[in-house]
């Protein structure tokens, strides 16, 4: 969102939860990630007063670091933020601590403990530890052993831990994951991150849904004819070849970002808005998803990889020419696929989910296309009506549309579409807050609500089973189909819908 | 959110015998719940109102200290029968002070202290000590102790535990048994004082209770105006952390007002205001005064003057002058109105209404009225020329209780700075 003139009477209106007394441990504190995002969005939240004077940060990591090295780094990655605001920013730093440790080393991990107990004392966090483990997913398992071998995690009250993604590389191994760290804590003590559910606008759709009566009446098979959701990204692979290769768009992006937003969008109403009501909301319907052909998976997913493409002056690289990338790599960087939920609400009504790296524009967002009228009584402009449309705009342009038909302008009686919008922009013209922010704060406030329990990520990886099997048992069934850089994906994806009467839409 | 009966009736202890009494219970009977480390909350509870209402068999018992419908609706059929006017708030405590002068001997059970309402005891308090004075002032004083345990919500973790202390007596009698209560607050742990009573009673009780070192909860609606400004910008200046329920009941209004000027084609206005009128009920001014202090101090306008006004039969008004930062000046002026229906607390909003004049574009008047009353002197005459915004504002339904808990839940272990700051300009605003 862009950032306008601040309303001076929406300062302080927020109301927001004040995490409590606690230390929150950075495991791969030296990584990309800590001083990208988590430390950044913890400054944030100091700047909001919503940390308590009794807490800190422990970084760890391998590296022989000091405290003051730690905060030296932190304060050169945050520079333009230390510059603008170089009191708060002494004050945070006085928070934060470094202690070297291997996971792997358990007479480190037992020291750490030991330094908590200190900064306990130094701070007066109360005993309250929030891990975050933000290391090579290989490392998941082994360090919740450590830290539950080091008595870390023995008390659910006051100890948590947070996992980035990716959780599991398949349902086998997702399932492995989740038995190796429940016998370490209790569910309640693992956060499983996504952070597409930090985003402002995700969190919106349910707000959408379920504070308002005029849209849950037709949010079904009835009313709906199709749903689509688009998450494409303009960038390639950047710096992450090595990450990404053994990845692809399918883990990467559609088992985690692309199904929770499936879930938010088709869940049933919550009895209440808390963790476990909105929990088993969303573990049941991804457990009613469905890939649209179980049995012949190749026919409802399409899986695409860039070529090179841009102009004569500013050329892009394809995939296979990225620094780090196999050159003959068969890593999917887009992914089509169509789905179908087996429950009363949404039988029938097919969900096409797509992404891609190196696509024309960055967005994300969710399509739902209404069911035509029964009859057409009234020329179009178009020659056919267009169908209601509404449009949930994720990222970026943050808002809603709704397109209907009204009468063009004239003697006639022809109709044409137009749209009703809301824009956050318009209407509230202030930037929201980075989906680190949101899900940190939560986690050190001990609410799950926005993160991922052990049964949704498994029905999500269960949902793409047999097209990974497929990927990795006859890949030749699946082709990776090439796409020039900066295009919507290769034809196979538009023949995806084609053959049910459908396009994409072109935002 | 109904509220939870203690985990055993409440036994009655002398007070030298509560302390070891309360040891051994965690030693013995609660050795297996973990004990809560969030909080200790005093709360002076005094339920005149409700005491008196009893008293004077127009409510039945027990007495609880719970402002419940019951209560409310039993206070207001009390009002004409005291003689009061019937825009007397339930809270006005001339109410109770005249429900005093009625005889009646009714008695009921007193059950103060022993209920943890359930939006508190979410955030597992970890003691709640209630000192509940009796009308009869001589009263010896009484301490009963009893432990208690959240009922566990479906998910949620970990039980942990509380006790409660209940000192019940005369005035007199509190006072002696303050040492009681020190000895029973944690230093480990931050210690909440709800006054929940007027501001204008007890002030020996109120020092002794809220020393700078503990979180202080009052409400600047119940009390003389003046008492209860000074009162609040007082701590606030002493660097204690205070919270004030009177401005947090201004909640909706400022987000109803923030919200008019979210579009970012709005906020412009915002340098160009040139009147701002607010409307109460009643004589109680300062609910009004800290929501024009809260819009004057974020759009950065200098007092230059306040004065009283007649309030048309209603008390006083208060009238004042503000000037912008671009030296223009801005009226502003809070007038008394007469409701049929009056909210349960003194000097509640009725409306607000604020003028900007743009340079080079129609004036906009944005007008606010309470959802339960019509703002009809706001919406009089002069507004066709200007492009009008107006909303109507929600009134709250959260009980003392839930607005403590929200507070308590907020970890607000400091002062609201735009508290502060609104609350030191009220004060300038209310007349001497």
């Amino acid at each position: 969102m862009s950032s306008v003139l601040t309303n001076p009477l929406r300062v302080g209106l927020r109301q927001e939860r004040v995490v409590p007394p606690q230390c929150l441990v950075i495991f791969g504190a030296s990584g990309d990630l800590t001083h990208r995002k988590l430390i950044p969005a913890l400054f944030e939240l100091f700047r909001q007063r919503r940390l308590p004077s009794e807490f800190a940060v422990l970084g760890c990591a391998r590296r022989p670091w000091s405290d003051d090295d730690f905060r030296a780094r932190m304060a050169e990655a945050l520079a333009a933020e230390v510059a603008e605001h170089p009191t708060a920013w002494e004050q945070f730093a006085a928070g934060l601590f470094y202690e070297p440790v291997d996971l792997q080393e358990p007479p480190t991990v037992v020291r750490l403990g030991k330094r908590l107990e200190q900064i306990d004392r130094q701070r007066a966090t109360r005993g309250n530890r929030t891990f975050y483990l933000s290391v090579s997913p290989a490392f998941y398992g082994s360090g919740c052993r450590a830290l539950a071998a080091a008595g870390l995690l023995a008390d659910p009250a006051r100890s948590r831990v947070v996992i980035e993604k990716p959780f599991g590389t398949d349902y086998a191994s997702a399932q492995a994951l989740n038995k190796v760290v429940q016998a370490c804590a209790q569910e309640s003590q693992i956060f499983r991150i996504d952070h597409y559910l930090g985003k402002e606008t995700v969190q919106n759709i349910l707000v959408l849904r379920f504070a308002n009566t005029i849209f849950e009446p037709i949010w079904n098979r009835n009313y709906i004819s199709n749903v689509q959701i688009t998450a494409a990204e303009t960038v390639g692979v950047e710096e992450r070849a090595g990450y990404y290769e053994s990845s692809g768009a399918l883990r990467d992006m559609v088992q985690n970002h692309l199904t929770q937003i499936l879930a938010l969008t088709t869940m049933e109403p919550p009895g209440r808005f808390d963790p476990e009501s909105m929990r088993n909301e969303k573990a049941k319907v991804l457990q009613a998803a469905r890939l649209a052909n179980e049995a012949e998976p190749w026919k409802c997913c399409v899986r695409g990889q860039y070529s090179g493409g841009g102009s004569k002056a500013r050329p892009i690289a394809g995939y296979r020419q990225e620094p780090g990338v196999n050159p003959q790599s068969t890593t999917e960087t887009y992914v089509a696929t169509k789905l179908f939920i087996n429950n009363w609400r949404w039988q029938g009504v097919p969900f096409y989910l797509r992404t891609g790296k190196r696509l024309p524009k960055r967005l994300s967002e969710v399509v739902l296309t209404f069911r035509e009228a029964p009859v057409h009584l009234f020329d179009a402009a178009g020659g056919a009506p267009t169908p209601n449309q509404l449009i949930l705009r994720i990222q970026p342009d943050e808002g809603a549309n709704i397109r209907f038909e009204v009468k063009a302008p004239g003697s006639g009686m022809r109709s044409r579409p137009v749209d009703m919008a809301f824009s956050y922009d318009d209407s509230f013209g202030e930037p929201s807050d980075e989906g680190y922010v949101r899900l940190l704060a939560d986690a050190m406030l001990g609410d799950p609500t926005l993160y991922t329990r052990s049964d949704e990520v498994e029905a999500a990886w269960r949902l793409y089973t047999p097209l990974l099997e497929l990927i990795e048992d006859a890949p030749e069934q699946l082709p990776i189909q090439p796409y020039e850089a900066r295009t919507w994906g290769p034809a196979a994806a538009d023949n995806l819908l084609a053959d049910d009467g459908l396009v994409w839409r072109r935002p | 959110m109904s509220a939870q009966l203690t985990l055993q009736a409440p036994l009655v202890l002398p007070p030298a015998e509560v302390g070891p009494y309360l040891e051994s219970l965690w030693r013995t009977e609660l050795k297996t719940s973990a004990g809560a480390t969030t909080f200790t909350l005093v709360i002076y509870e005094a339920s005149w109102l409700q005491q008196q209402l009893i008293r004077t068999g127009r409510l039945d018992g027990p007495i609880t200290g719970l402002l419940d419908s019951d209560l409310i609706e039993a206070a207001k059929e009390a009002v004409p029968s005291c003689g009061l006017p019937l825009s007397t708030a339930v809270m006005d405590q001339r109410l109770s002070w005249a429900l005093g002068q009625h005889p009646g001997h009714h008695q009921a059970d007193d059950q103060r202290g022993q209920f943890v309402d359930s939006a508190i005891s979410i955030h597992k308090p970890r003691r709640l000590i209630t000192l509940a004075p009796t009308l009869v002032q001589d009263r010896a004083l009484e301490t009963l102790v009893a432990a208690y345990c959240p009922l566990i919500e479906e998910g949620q973790a970990g039980q942990a535990c509380g006790d409660v202390v209940v000192l019940r007596g005369g005035r007199g009698s509190l006072q002696q048994g303050l040492p009681l209560v020190d000895s029973l607050v944690s230093s480990e742990l931050p210690c909440w004082v709800w006054w929940n009573s007027s501001l204008d009673e007890a002030p020996e009780l109120l020092e002794a209770l809220a020393p700078p070192s503990r979180r202080l909860v009052v409400d600047t609606s119940l009390g003389a105006p003046r008492r209860c400004i000074d009162l609040l910008v007082q701590r606030i200046q002493s660097g204690q952390a205070v919270n004030d329920l009177n401005w947090m009941r201004l909640r909706t209004w400022r987000e109803s007002l923030a919200m008019v000027f979210d579009p970012p084609a709005r906020r412009d206005a915002l340098d160009h205001v040139v009147q701002l009128d607010v409307d109460v009920e009643g004589d109680h001014p300062l609910k009004g005064l800290l929501l024009g202090a809260w819009i004057a101090d974020r759009l950065g306008w200098h007092l230059v003057s306040s004065y009283l006004v007649d309030g048309d039969g209603v008390g006083y008004g208060v009238a004042a002058e503000f000037e912008r930062t671009d030296g223009t000046t801005v009226q502003f002026r809070l007038m008394p109105v007469p409701v049929g229906v009056p909210k349960t607390h003194p000097g509640a909003i009725v409306g607000l209404r604020l003028i900007c004049q743009p340079p080079d574009r129609a004036p906009l008047c944005v007008i606010l009225c309470s959802e339960s009353g019509g703002c009809m002197r706001l919406e009089a005459g002069g507004m066709a020329s200007m492009e009008l915004a107006e909303d109507v504002v929600p009134v709250p339904v959260e009980s003392e209780e839930m607005e403590l808990a929200r507070l308590l839940g907020g970890g607000h272990d400091t002062t609201n700075p735009l508290m502060a700051s609104a609350a030191v300009l009220a004060a300038r605003l209310l007349p001497a």
